[in-house]
């Protein structure tokens, strides 16, 4: 139950002489930067998600949050209090690992004891506690187990239980999915969204599963090199992303990127793919009126949803069938056209009895101008933004 | 969900063999017998023990039954040699003085070695890789190549005394515990140790109350070896410790030859049972503990 506030927080690794690059981090005399100009304001009882591709410094930031990493610069609050220097045991926080991290020579019961017992805290409350936090759980029966003789899913719930009874300030989670099988994932991650309905802490959660983060996060922040790309509710982030990697990184199946030209007739502006010319809509045109972009190249981006095979004169991008993939509800028809391979979902409901798509076969596709999104070709930024 | 206990399967079992069992049967006799002669003499009557150190009766069997049983109780003089032997070595003495120095070593080398194995293990420079190589280096040394500068080193530091030996052993187990507990610091997942850090753990209560424990298998493993080595050493105490003072039951032993023109074997073999007993019962006692995957579990398995 508080606010976290990072303030220009900065990671800093000291260089090992490697000179090897083997990543996009900015380098300085210093070291190699893993975090940088880190800002962010956690309101209190919010689910904050941290979602990058891996080595994006996600963990990194979480793991100075906890105070297992020192903070190289910036100044981190945990309830308004400056915490840069707080002991990890000193600051009331809790995390749960991706290996679950369990004390192995103790039962179940003695795990979730563990931190209370540290904290001297009165055996009927640490019963109490203990007992509630299984209940929530439901590892009751399993209280007396060791943790070797518990599956996966079961683990990572002691591993949980082991953080909530505690009741921290906040509550960090390290891609603590990630060691589970899908099926498990999908179970798991419904237990977590009620979890959070259950208890009243503040969430910070690191993974790097879109899917989790937009099912999870109340605002998510999508990391890439340590930089944050941006900070936002999932829906927003999904429907206004910043800049080309976030909308890529964002989506199941990936958004579908078609070189093209932005082209402006008057007061109005329309994007140009090959030969098809599809005018944007009045509010995307009035965003980039709003900045007077002028006409340029630019990357045009359309989910795989938004893709429709009607038939709109002139609005047409010829492409040819690769291969198609029936997921029962849609079929996910991968397609190469101008030059790029790309998806698209059609439902399975608009398909005829017996319309199977034949690899080569010649399809023609058009989107609407609401739902196009126009990154410059140079910075790759939402020229909406 | 699974209830079924996680059940090691045993693998295959070998067929039952009577020619095997013979085989085995003989090696392991073999094996044993320097141990049941010591036993078996060290209830014999002193004069008997070199006329005939295997048999059990002044009369062969041939001559009767009646005369055989009366040989017998002729040979066997009960705990007699056992008295003689405790009177004799002052053993009580010795056994306290190794069983000190034995438990003292072994507690220091298990808990400074275990730490130090932690410590160099988390914290990667080039010194702590440095201490690394030389606790591997010790290994290689021979002790015949150090044992004169040692004592000499030793008398001038004040370790000739029950205490100061335990300094001594530090110095010579650490080689080998130092290596052990490294492996198997290695194998315990970091997060364990972070885990109990955020829990509210200082580093000294994660050491006691978290990494030693996991890491009960290789701290048996590590007292054994030790305990049976600092039991049974002569030569370490002996170039060591001022044995007129202070004599462990390998010294006592060799000093019940030296005392007396004659040697009083009975007494010997007493002795030897004597020393020999407590260090098998610990053995047994702890063998089923070596090497058991407690971290097994901790992490995805």
């Amino acid at each position: 139950m508080a606010t976290v506030t990072l303030k220009h927080i900065e990671k800093v690794y000291p260089n090992t002489g490697d000179k090897k690059k083997k990543h996009n981090l900015k380098v300085t005399d210093e070291g190699v930067v893993a975090v940088q100009d880190f800002n962010l304001d956690i309101a209190d009882q919010e689910f904050i998600v941290l979602v990058g591709p891996s080595g994006c410094g996600k963990s990194t930031t979480l793991r100075m949050v906890a105070g297992l990493e020192d903070i190289t610069r910036g100044e981190l609050y945990i309830d308004g209090q400056l915490v840069n220097d707080v002991a990890p045991k000193d600051r009331d926080i809790s995390m749960v690992f991706q290996n679950y991290a369990l004390y192995p020579h103790m039962t179940v019961r003695q795990n979730m004891e563990f931190p209370l017992k540290l904290r001297k805290l009165p055996k009927e409350e640490i019963d109490k506690r203990v007992n509630h936090a299984a209940e929530i759980l439901g590892i009751t029966e399993y209280l007396n187990r060791k943790p070797k003789a518990l599956s996966g899913g079961q683990r990572q719930r002691v591993a949980i239980g082991r953080a909530i009874v505690r009741e921290p300030k906040v509550l960090l989670m390290d891609e603590p999915l990630s060691n589970l099988d899908a099926k498990l994932r999908n179970q798991m991650r419904a237990e977590i969204l009620k979890l959070r309905k259950k208890i009243n802490t503040t969430f910070i959660y690191v993974t790097h599963d879109q899917t989790e983060a937009m099912t999870l996060g109340d605002r998510i922040v999508i990391m890439k090199d340590g930089v944050i790309q941006q900070v936002g509710a999932p829906q927003e982030v999904y429907d206004n992303p910043v800049n080309i990697f976030v909308a890529g990184f964002i989506g199941v199946p990936q958004m579908n990127f078609y070189d093209g030209e932005l082209k402006k007739d008057g007061s109005k502006y329309c994007v140009q793919v090959e030969d098809a010319l599809i005018p944007l809509d009045e509010s995307k045109n009035q965003h980039l009126l709003a900045q007077d972009i002028k006409p340029q190249e630019i990357v045009v981006g359309v989910r795989p949803e938004h893709i429709s095979l009607e038939n709109v004169p002139g609005r047409m991008i010829h492409g040819v069938a690769d291969v198609s993939e029936l997921m029962g509800a849609s079929v996910h028809l991968h397609i190469n056209a101008v030059g790029k391979d790309g998806i698209i979902i059609v439902p399975t409901l608009d398909l005829k009895q017996d319309a199977g798509f034949q690899p080569g076969q010649k399809i023609d596709f058009t989107f609407g101008g609401n739902v196009v999104h126009v990154f410059s070709k140079e910075t790759g930024r939402n020229l909406e933004y | 969900m699974k209830q079924t206990k996680a059940k090691p399967s045993s693998g295959r079992t070998l067929k039952h063999s009577g020619f095997l069992t013979a085989i085995f049967a003989i090696i392991s006799l073999t094996w044993i017998s320097p141990l049941l002669i010591v036993l078996l003499n060290s209830f014999k009557r002193k004069a008997y023990i070199f006329k005939n150190p295997f048999g059990i009766s002044t009369a062969s069997i041939f001559d009767g039954f009646e005369k055989w049983m009366a040989g017998i109780s002729k040979t066997f003089v009960g705990f007699l040699n056992y008295s003689n032997a405790i009177k004799k070595t002052d053993f009580w003495h010795s056994f306290g003085y190794s069983l000190f120095i034995t438990v003292g070593s072994v507690l220091l080398i298990v808990i400074c070695c275990s730490m130090c194995a932690w410590f160099i293990t988390r914290v990667q420079t080039w010194w702590t890789k440095l201490i690394y190589v030389f606790c591997l280096f010790s290994m290689v040394v021979p002790f015949q190549m150090v044992m004169f500068t040692l004592s000499k080193f030793a008398n001038m530091l004040h370790l000739s005394n029950p205490v100061g030996i335990l300094v001594v052993y530090l110095g010579f187990g650490a080689g080998l515990a130092v290596f052990m507990f490294c492996g198997f610091v290695k194998s315990i997942p970091v997060e364990i140790e972070e885990a109990a850090m955020i829990d509210g753990c200082n580093p000294l209560q994660a050491y006691f109350l978290v990494v030693f424990p996991i890491m009960k298998p290789t701290v048996i493993t590590v007292a054994i070896l030790d305990a049976m080595w600092v039991w049974n050493d002569y030569l370490l105490p002996s170039l060591v410790l001022n044995v007129n003072k202070y004599r462990t039951i390998p010294i006592a032993v060799q000093y019940l030859k030296q005392s007396h023109g004659q040697i009083d074997w009975g007494a010997m073999m007493a002795v030897l049972v004597l020393a020999i007993l407590p260090i098998i019962i610990f053995y047994i006692a702890a063998q089923k503990y070596i090497i058991k995957g407690v971290a097994a579990g901790a992490v995805k398995g």
